[in-house]
């Protein structure tokens, strides 16, 4: 099937499969293998991409219901100069990731935080990332990173 | 920046790539004519295969491999330990099923999709034969011929008169302890990618493994190629917390497919499904339990049996033995004991592998040794702190030697306690929790646990159970290039822990360059000489210690050069952010990049009996190990209604020995102590009668997000160990201490002993309720109210 997404600000024309989840379309059509797969069952949260600015799993998503849509990736959180956005300096800053495997799901499902709660206290950002699992940092680096990307905007 | 960047929070050299999306994970890799692999896996615990028909797949256009197209290749563990039992592990079952997720038979196809397309249609008929789930079930089936009892290893640590004085003993304390399986899990699952280049017989194997050249070594082996011409490449590794330190089947089986498809490069990305299923597990252990104290306190000795399920096969290279020995080895943890007796067991079931996970065996064994002091605490009218206090090894008592005769060279597990405790507000919890007692309020419950971690482990006391090799050193080169900057070509490896940093923080200060002037080199077998990798909390000790070696003689090079191009002695000289100035006349300089153009470009500036260019390679052995202390204490809330288990502060205190970047160090504890939590609270592989997982997905199988894991406390205190860096590892301490700690604390609550793990809800409040029958009150119903 024929789609057309706009990629990180790329207007990209595919043909897929119906069975191919948006995650496997960004990852081996986009060549945006910055968006990572940990359970392929929606639960650890590391492919989290914003569609259309709400946050979707997108191994859950087939790439058919995309169609049309504006994608967001981690890849295109880095301005154009080079500049990091400041989630991705706070989590530098606070040692927010080790491995980095679910960095990329943890920068988007943040990116959405910040833009729907402009001020959250620790609680609120321990609950609103508990949809993405990090098996290395204990969370700490990551609440901390969070909480310091919210207090500079 | 000035000065020498160890021991500074310098910003990861890792980071960049792994914020913008540009990290490079094996399953990132994309190749010309790439194929993808999906393996056929057995469905049933027990079985043998009656037929497998490839027919089928094989008309619809797919490639198909079984055992017999590999060639019957099998991996095999070995062990000097004389009881060990030999069996081997085929890259494919032929014949039998042992646990189900076993790999059967592999299919290539032009994609993911495609290849289980394939696999769908590969036929096996399997004859189930009775299953082995729970290693202490006596009379079950034999798993291998081999071992018809099941026992792969077993072994006896005997020290002193253990019958004698524990009939002599003022209190003895028996229990039967269970805890739970679960696994590293990592985020990142399992993935290679293989291509075999037939020209020049070259096979390069990109991996997510944490053990690039013990890979290499074997993979060269059973496959019948010069070791020189495989290379394997660990690049961004998810995660690794020994999951990815064992060589699997999977790996060999893609290898060996990569030969017969010549110039096809193809690739195996794990699923989640299939990690859970067939990746490493650990920990589920049985601990039989005897103790002898004095009326003080004093615990004066120990009887021990300890059964560990190892599952169906002996993992490469570690063998069926790395869970119970260790167990076996450091049970008495930091505890000052003369009488110990332990006999261990590694036991083989139809359930997947156990093999190393982040602690290996500790966090069982710690929680068994810390529920025999709460348990002699409170039968003596002691508190928690003050038993461990009596016990524990103590800076006067160092070397101190183990019944098990390791020798513990730390000891400051009293002063780890202290602090702990004051981090929590120990005596305000006390008073919260005496006045909870008075009003009918949910109950807190105070934990503890002390522990000693082995780390960085020379050949004197190497790594496993008397493999074919001792894991004691790496080795690390320091290359000066033309314009002055280095690449540092490091045998360690890194699957988050930052050592591209730590490298590089370590070369910079050795050699008197500035950090950002070093880029750092691993994971790669054709670029670094040798190393063993990570596991056993070795690499910032032992990885480390041959960096700074190599370091230090590529500087003595480079202050030769210099001093031939000055015209002054060496002796004067001093290199400080790349650039070599005369002590005590400071305008007397040359920068590096000076000397290495010289070194590589102008021989005609060499000064007499120096050769060309400016590298040095250097290994590192510590010979024995470092023991890092640590103490961990959390205050749990329990819902008598629910069972459910909320932690209210939770502290670690550990010796760390000189910290070279602080925030890794914290994150390495930080990040144990949460999987040690997930182990503790949530985390269990469980399998039914029949030997099916029923534990199979991250629905099931709960892993602690940032809704669960508490704030953490961590302190240190920091006594630099004996090596080079004084250094001591960090990777593992943090999940010794859990279970102990929040049974402990659990137990304290309720007034109840804690027998199994984990500490569910349902295990929780089963033993409320019996604690409410024994106080004779009504019992409270689950979601209910009192009914008194
Ligand atoms: S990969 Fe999509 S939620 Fe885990
Ligand atoms: S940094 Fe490794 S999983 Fe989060």
């Amino acid at each position: 099937m024929e789609i057309t997404m706009v990629v990180d600000g790329e207007r990209v024309e595919l043909t897929v499969e119906p069975r191919h989840t948006l995650a496997d379309v960004l990852r081996e059509q986009c060549g945006r293998t910055g968006t990572h797969v940990g359970c392929e069952h929606g639960v650890c949260g590391a492919c989290t991409v914003l569609v259309d600015d709400e946050p979707v799993r997108s191994c859950l998503m087939f790439a058919v219901q995309a169609d049309g849509s504006t994608v967001r990736t981690v890849e295109g959180l880095e301005s154009d100069d080079g500049t990091l956005h400041p989630l991705q300096e706070a989590f530098v800053a606070h040692h927010g990731l080790q491995c980095g495997f679910c960095t990329p799901g943890m920068l988007m499902t943040a990116l959405h935080l910040l833009d729907t709660h402009p001020e959250p206290d620790r609680e609120t950002i321990r609950r609103e990332m508990s949809g993405n699992i990090c098996r290395c940092t204990g969370y700490m680096g990551i609440v901390d990173a969070v909480e310091e990307a919210a207090r500079l905007r | 920046m000035n000065g020498s960047p160890l021991g500074t929070s310098v910003p990861r050299k890792e980071d960049r790539r792994l914020v913008t999306g540009r990290g490079r994970f094996v399953g990132d890799l994309q190749l010309p004519r790439m194929r993808h692999v999906a393996f056929v896996r057995s469905p049933v615990a027990h079985a043998r295969i009656v037929s497998l028909d490839a027919g089928p797949a094989r008309e619809a256009g797919y490639r198909v491999f079984t055992q017999a197209d590999l060639g019957g290749i099998v991996l095999r563990a070995q062990s000097a330990l004389p009881s060990y039992v030999e069996t081997g592990q085929p890259a494919l079952a032929e014949g039998k099923v042992r646990f189900a997720g076993e790999p059967v038979a592999a299919v290539v196809a032009a994609d993911r999709y495609r290849a289980e397309d394939g696999a769908e249609l590969v036929d096996v008929d399997y004859a189930t034969l009775p299953p082995v789930t729970v290693a202490w079930d006596a009379g079950a089936a034999a798993v291998h011929d081999e071992a018809p009892d099941n026992v792969l290893l077993e072994r006896t640590f005997d020290a002193g008169d253990v019958d004698g004085v524990l009939a002599g003993a003022h209190l003895t304390v028996e229990r039967e302890l269970v805890t739970n399986r679960h696994a590293g899990n990592p985020m990142e699952c399992r993935a290679g990618v293989a291509l075999f280049d037939p020209a020049d017989r070259r096979l390069t194997f990109w991996s997510g493994t944490q053990v690039p050249h013990l890979v290499r070594n074997m993979i060269a082996e059973l496959l019948g190629l010069s070791e020189g011409n495989v290379r394997v490449v660990a690049p961004d590794v998810g995660g690794g917390f020994g999951v990815k330190a064992v060589l699997y089947p999977e790996d060999v089986a893609l290898c060996a497919i990569a030969l017969q498809l010549p110039g096809t490069p193809v690739k195996w990305v794990e699923d989640r499904v299939e990690h859970l299923a067939a990746a490493t597990h650990a920990r589920d252990h049985r601990y039989l339990l005897t103790a002898g104290f004095a009326a003080d306190g004093t615990l004066l000795a120990l009887r021990a049996d300890v059964t560990c399920n190892v599952g169906a096969y002996s993992v490469y290279p570690w063998t069926a033995g790395i869970e119970p020995l260790m167990a076996g080895g450091l049970l008495t943890g930091p505890y000052k004991l003369e009488h110990y007796r332990a006999t261990v067991r590694g036991v083989a079931t139809n359930t997947a592998p156990s093999g190393p996970y982040r602690g290996v065996a500790r966090p069982a064994s710690v929680f068994a040794m810390e529920t025999l002091l709460d348990d002699a605490a409170a039968r003596l009218g002691m508190t928690g702190v003050d038993i461990r206090r009596r016990n524990v090894i103590r800076p006067e008592d160092i070397p101190y030697r183990m019944p098990s005769r390791l020798v513990d060279d730390s000891g400051h597990y009293d002063e780890c306690l202290t602090k702990a405790l004051d981090a929590v507000g120990y005596d305000e919890l006390r008073a919260e929790q005496q006045r909870r007692r008075g009003t009918g309020e949910s109950p807190i419950g105070i934990g503890f646990a002390c522990y000693n971690e082995l780390t960085g482990l020379g050949r004197a006391a190497s790594a496993g159970p008397r493999m074919p090799f001792r894991t004691g050193h790496d080795a690390c080169t320091v290359r000066v290039n033309p314009d002055g900057r280095v690449t540092v070509f490091s045998g360690v490896t890194s699957q988050g822990q930052g050592l591209e940093t730590t490298v590089a923080q370590i070369v910079a200060d050795a050699l008197g360059v500035r950090y950002d002037d070093v880029d750092v080199r691993i994971g790669d077998t054709d670029a670094s000489l040798w190393g063993f990798g990570a596991f056993s909390s070795r690499q910032a000790v032992i990885g480390g210690g041959a960096a700074h070696r190599s370091a230090l003689a590529a500087r003595s090079k480079v202050l030769r050069l210099a001093a031939g191009l000055l015209e002054v002695d060496p002796a004067d000289l001093q290199i400080e952010d790349g650039v070599v100035a005369v002590v005590g006349s400071p305008d007397t300089t040359i920068g590096l990049p000076e000397v290495a153009r010289v070194a590589y470009l102008e021989s005609n500036r060499l000064p007499d009996g120096i050769e060309p260019g400016l590298e040095a390679t250097e290994f590192y052995d510590p010979v024995r190990g470092a023991f890092a202390a640590g103490a961990q204490v959390a205050a749990v809330e329990v819902d008598r209604t629910t069972g459910a288990v909320r932690i209210l502060r939770y502290a670690c205190v550990e010796d760390a020995g000189r910290a070279m970047h602080p925030q890794i160090v914290d994150g390495q504890i930080a990040g144990s102590i949460a999987q040690g939590i997930g182990g503790a609270l949530y985390e269990h592989l469980v399998y039914d009668a029949d030997g099916n997982l029923s534990t199979g997905t991250l629905l099931d199988y709960l892993m602690p997000t940032s809704a669960e894991i508490p704030e953490l406390t961590i302190g240190h205190v920091a006594r630099p160990a004996a090596n080079p860096l004084g250094v001591r590892g960090v990777g593992e301490g943090g999940t010794l201490g859990p279970n102990a700690v929040l049974a402990g604390a659990v137990s304290d609550a309720l007034g109840v002993r804690i027998d199994e793990l984990p500490l569910s809800p349902s295990v929780v409040w089963t033993a409320a309720r019996r604690a409410a029958e024994d106080a004779g009150k009504t019992p409270v119903e689950p979601g209910g109210r009192h009914s008194d």
